[in-house]
């Protein structure tokens, strides 16, 4: 009787040491994920959420982060800022006082974005910025922020060159220009098709809330441009396709959006969107995607039973560079270190994206990653990749170090 | 007996706030604290056009933008010390407001409302269309904080300011002119046919309110350091005029409470994820139904009952 509680006894230490063994080799690291996961940026913040998820799953799976002799898994909090300033101030205070989380990702939208940006410098935590595009928020040399999406106006640069090439002269403008990245992008084009006696002849502004923006197009109708230009978030953008082509405008239609297909066709018909262009940054798309891009595509529509929006990966690819940099830095607990190692960063190989290096590092000397920017056009119900836009990663990284 | 008792609530309620720096670990919560003790300045002022003259105005939030850009932008263009630009954010508010109120309070009712929507929508159009001033869309960052952003020394500044704002609230409610207020809420007609010009009051609280709502943006663009557009909204006009329903209209605790739960319930409910607007929509439709009096009309009928009760039982 006594031999058999001492062995179930010595059998239960055993366990127990086993088991505290295997738990103490497996600790817990919180990521969190500050984004608009409702409102209009929620067709942007919504799915850059759902890829970090599946980042964390996928690094959880293949063992996790390892640091020394520790390995850590992740755990994701996301909260809703609903793309409001206030509100992104909140999560991300939330975030950093009480859930004790040292780095943060997602932020698609610019406005909630530079309202956190505008104090994390003062804090022990690192921020990745997604898909997010206004200019500033990598001109203030902030140290633990770095930014996955290039600017708006590196992408409008290539995009004006393009527009010019087409020999349009005269070009209509219609979209969200008070949100100031969008305003950007339009400023380069422009600058790009003056230089080839092009011109823009209207610049008619819609709000991100609005969806009929027929007065807009028919006083744009009124003035016979050469092709329209249509910047916003997808469902605005979405309602002027749809909107252009029933009031009779057979004109070239060129954008800047970023939609999946899926969030186009909520709003406008294949037929309705057949031609369009949208210049962006060669964000995710299946026929000029790498191998990574048409997994990540492949895994997410599995997971999340929905293709993923083009922009996404900004989200996904930094999980992979803070992973990358932890384990470069040796620690989770020294932000400082880690922020560093951000920057001193060369690509890493699971990235989505298709990252243009500078001085052979992902991240310039402002924190600032840039993607090549691509032409897609609308062909059969589906974006079709068609060429590479010309952009020069160095040189723009230079001007962007010369501003404040 | 009733005005010693409502003296000693008020002095805890002070004395709770007081200690929270020291009794909260975690400063999330102490920052929306800070948060909410700005926006019970906004709601005292709101309460004293809405809950005290019966005129709902929906600049509020337009006005404590004014408040915000104006400290800011003196600070920015003028290199005024931070104390400086936002006792006179106020200032700058009121002149809006005089400019604004004159035509707005000519007319009554939902005309009124519909006029002041208006001029909250002019003024963000403004804010992010005079790009040159403003800086658009894109907002100013880096608004320099007082303290060195020290969030417990911010804490103690707003709650001064609330406490004192809230008194002089309570102050002008116990006075002729609050008198006159009220009066003008039941019957505006017959103010006037006591030979009582009353657009001179009205104008008085707007002109107040505006002042309360500028001072507000001005503490609020110094704690959060960034300011753009978006926040100065109608949404926001639309916080501040719940906050005084909720906690109760026309009474002085009541957009005390209000502001707290404008801020706190929202964060309150981030556990139901993307339902948490919903829910929060409910609750404020829901409260609104069911408590038009406000929370603190709901305690003072429940006091009153259980007291007439007492008295019954004593007898």
């Amino acid at each position: 009787m006594f031999n058999r509680v001492k062995t179930g006894a010595f059998a239960a230490l055993a366990m127990a040491i086993a088991t505290a063994s295997a738990f103490a080799a497996d600790k817990k690291l919180t990521i969190g994920v500050a984004d608009a996961l409702t409102g209009g940026g929620a067709v942007y913040g919504l799915p850059q959420a759902n890829a970090v998820r599946m980042a964390a799953d996928e690094i959880n799976t293949a063992g996790g982060i390892k640091v020394g002799s520790d390995t850590y898994k992740i755990d994701v909090i996301a909260y809703d800022d609903k793309a409001n300033p206030t509100e992104a101030t909140n999560a991300v205070r939330k975030l950093i006082d009480r859930d004790g989380v040292k780095y943060i990702l997602g932020f698609c939208c610019s406005g909630s974005t530079s309202a956190v940006a505008s104090f994390i410098g003062n804090e022990k935590a690192v921020m990745l910025v997604g898909n997010a595009a206004e200019r500033s928020i990598t001109t203030k040399k902030i140290p633990n922020l770095v930014r996955t999406r290039p600017p708006a106006d590196f992408t409008g640069q290539a995009a004006g060159t393009f527009i010019a090439r087409k020999g349009h002269k005269r070009i209509a403008v219609i979209g969200a220009l008070d949100v100031g990245f969008y305003a950007q992008y339009v400023d380069s084009v422009e600058r790009e098709l003056k230089k080839v006696g092009s011109e823009i002849i209207a610049r008619e502004v819609f709000t991100l809330r609005d969806r009929d923006m027929t007065p807009q197009l028919t006083k744009i109708r009124a003035l016979n441009p050469d092709a329209i230009l249509v910047v916003g978030y997808v469902e605005s953008a979405a309602f002027v396709y749809r909107q252009a082509v029933e009031l009779g405008m057979n004109i070239p239609r060129y954008g800047f959006t970023s939609g999946s297909e899926e969030q186009f066709l909520r709003v406008t018909t294949s037929a309705q969107m057949e031609g369009v262009w949208d210049l962006r940054p060669t964000e995710l798309d299946l026929l000029s995607a790498s191998k990574n891009g048409i997994a990540y595509h492949a895994n997410y529509t599995k997971k999340y039973n929905a293709s993923p929006s083009p922009s996404s990966p900004y989200a996904y690819d930094q999980l992979y560079v803070l992973k990358a940099a932890i384990e470069a830095a040796g620690t989770v607990d020294d932000t400082v270190a880690v922020a560093k190692a951000i920057r001193a960063l060369a690509i890493p190989p699971q990235v989505v994206m298709q990252y243009q290096p500078v001085d052979g590092k992902m991240f310039d000397v402002n924190g600032q990653a840039y993607t090549s920017n691509g032409a897609f056009q609308w062909q059969k119900g589906k974006w079709v990749f068609v060429e590479d836009l010309p952009s020069d990663a160095k040189a723009y990284s230079q001007f962007l170090s010369t501003l404040n | 007996m009733k005005r010693t008792l409502t003296l000693l609530a008020w002095l805890v309620a002070f004395a709770t706030l007081a200690m929270l720096p020291q009794l909260l670990t975690i400063k999330y919560y102490l920052h929306l604290s800070i948060l909410a003790l700005i926006w019970v300045i906004m709601a005292q002022g709101q309460n004293l056009i809405q809950g005290y003259t019966g005129y709902v105005s929906i600049v509020g939030a337009g006005f404590m933008g004014i408040g915000a850009y104006s400290s800011t932008l003196l600070g920015i263009h003028f290199h005024l010390p931070t104390w400086a630009t936002i006792a006179m954010a106020p200032l700058v508010t009121a002149l809006f407001a005089l400019a604004t109120g004159y035509p707005s309070l000519r007319v009554k009712g939902h005309y009124f409302a519909i006029v002041t929507l208006a001029f909250n929508l002019i003024i963000v159009i403004v804010l992010v269309n005079y790009k040159e001033l403003t800086n658009g869309e894109t907002g100013i960052s880096n608004i320099p904080k007082p303290w060195g952003g020290s969030r417990d020394a911010y804490f103690y500044l707003v709650l001064i300011l609330a406490a004192c704002l809230t008194l002089l609230a309570a102050l002008i409610a116990r006075s002729r002119v609050g008198e006159i207020l009220l009066a003008i809420r039941q019957n505006e007609d017959l103010v006037g046919s006591i030979g009582i010009a009353a657009w001179k009051y009205k104008l008085f609280a707007f002109v107040t309110s505006a002042m309360y709502a500028g001072l507000a943006g001005a503490l609020y663009a110094h704690f959060q350091g960034f300011i753009n557009p978006e926040i100065f909204g109608v949404a926001q006009s639309l916080d501040a005029i719940l906050a005084v329903i909720l906690g109760g209209s026309g009474t002085i605790a009541g957009p005390v409470i209000g502001a707290f739960l404008v801020v706190f319930l929202p964060e309150l409910l981030r556990f139901a994820d993307s339902f948490r607007l919903i829910l929060y929509g409910l609750i404020l439709v829901l409260a609104t139904i069911f408590m038009p009096i406000g929370i603190v009309g709901i305690c003072k009928t429940l006091i009153a009952r259980l007291s007439r009760k007492g008295l019954r039982h004593g007898a």
